[in-house]
């Protein structure tokens, strides 16, 4: 019976200490702000013309910096609203997790992007290697906050192989679609997925508050 | 069975809300007061009385300070506090171990 007892006391203390580092901030509205940035960026890119290898590079590569900008501004104005602090221990537990494949998609687009004489064809390879890249930092940052953004993390690298299989295939079959289309498939994965994500979180979030 | 293990559990810590908070700082460098407050889903007024306990008995430190114009009250166990909580688990498993044995 005290053994039980004991038991259930370890049990409790080691749920409570997994709970204090986990990430609570609410996800819905950063999501669907990553997600209105992707989709306006490729709408932009689509309409700019934005198509030779180096620009389509550099391009998303400034919107992905403005769309963690935007994020942690975001994720701050939450914390101040609710009196706590913005760079909590679960905050830079996420971020830590989030820095090796973020580096990772950062030295990969400057590799990709830094020679002249590249192909404007061959970054067709960029968006699927960053869908793989950002899933990995999505189910690494997993561990530290709410379940389902393991799940989401493994929706991107599974579109990331897929669009990678694809790319794959169509560069050597029938050769890959002008490089102008492939602000859509950014804007599909990083903006239509995160908006969808958004609206799936902002209603059980909402939800979990009024329980 | 051996009552000293039981016997030596530390009283301030033993009671469930004040054992919650300290499991929760224990796993972080410091909380702020209303992050306590909703994770343990406790009133103001309970969980002010259990954080002042252990502030008179030394296990829990204060920080008051100003952040974005707003006042942030923070909480953090103190090395006092983290031994004691320490020795509490020790013994919790002590207490587990020796009726295992016992069966």
């Amino acid at each position: 019976m005290e053994s039980n007892w004991a038991s259930e006391h370890l049990q409790v203390i080691r749920t409570l200490m997994e709970r204090s580092a986990i990430y609570r901030r609410a996800l819905a509205p950063t999501s669907l702000l990553i997600g209105g940035i992707g989709l306006a960026a490729a709408v932009i890119g689509w309409l700019a013309g934005i198509d030779s290898h180096r620009a389509f590079g550099i391009y998303w590569v400034v919107v992905a910096f403005i769309a963690l900008g935007s994020a942690l501004a975001l994720i701050r104005r939450q914390a101040l609203r609710e009196g706590e602090a913005f760079w909590s221990s679960p905050t830079r537990r996420v971020a830590q997790a989030l820095l090796p494949p973020f580096l990772v998609a950062l030295a990969a687009s400057i590799l990709m992007v830094a020679p002249a004489w590249r192909e404007p064809l061959q970054v067709w390879w960029l968006p699927p290697v960053w869908m793989v890249l950002y899933g990995c930092a999505l189910c690494s940052a997993g561990f530290f906050m709410p379940r389902g953004i393991k799940l989401f993390g493994w929706v991107f690298i599974l579109s990331g192989c897929v669009v990678g299989a694809l790319v794959n295939q169509r560069s050597y079959a029938a050769g890959m679609p002008h490089l102008t289309n492939a602000h859509w498939l950014m804007g599909a994965t990083f903006g239509g997925l995160h908006l969808a994500y958004g609206v799936y979180l902002y209603f059980t979030e909402t939800k979990k508050n009024e329980a | 069975m051996n009552p000293e293990p039981f016997l030596q559990l530390d009283r301030v810590i033993h009671e469930k809300g004040r054992l919650a908070i300290m499991s929760l700082l224990a796993a972080a460098p410091q909380l702020p007061f209303t992050e306590l407050r909703d994770t343990l889903n406790m009133t103001d007024g309970n969980i002010t009385a259990h954080l002042r306990t252990l502030q008179e008995t030394g296990y829990v430190s204060v920080t008051k300070e100003f952040q974005g114009g707003r006042p942030l009250t923070t909480f953090a166990l103190t090395a006092r506090g983290r031994k004691a909580f320490t020795d509490y688990i020790n013994l919790l498993e002590q207490i587990v171990q020796q009726t295992k044995r016992e069966i």
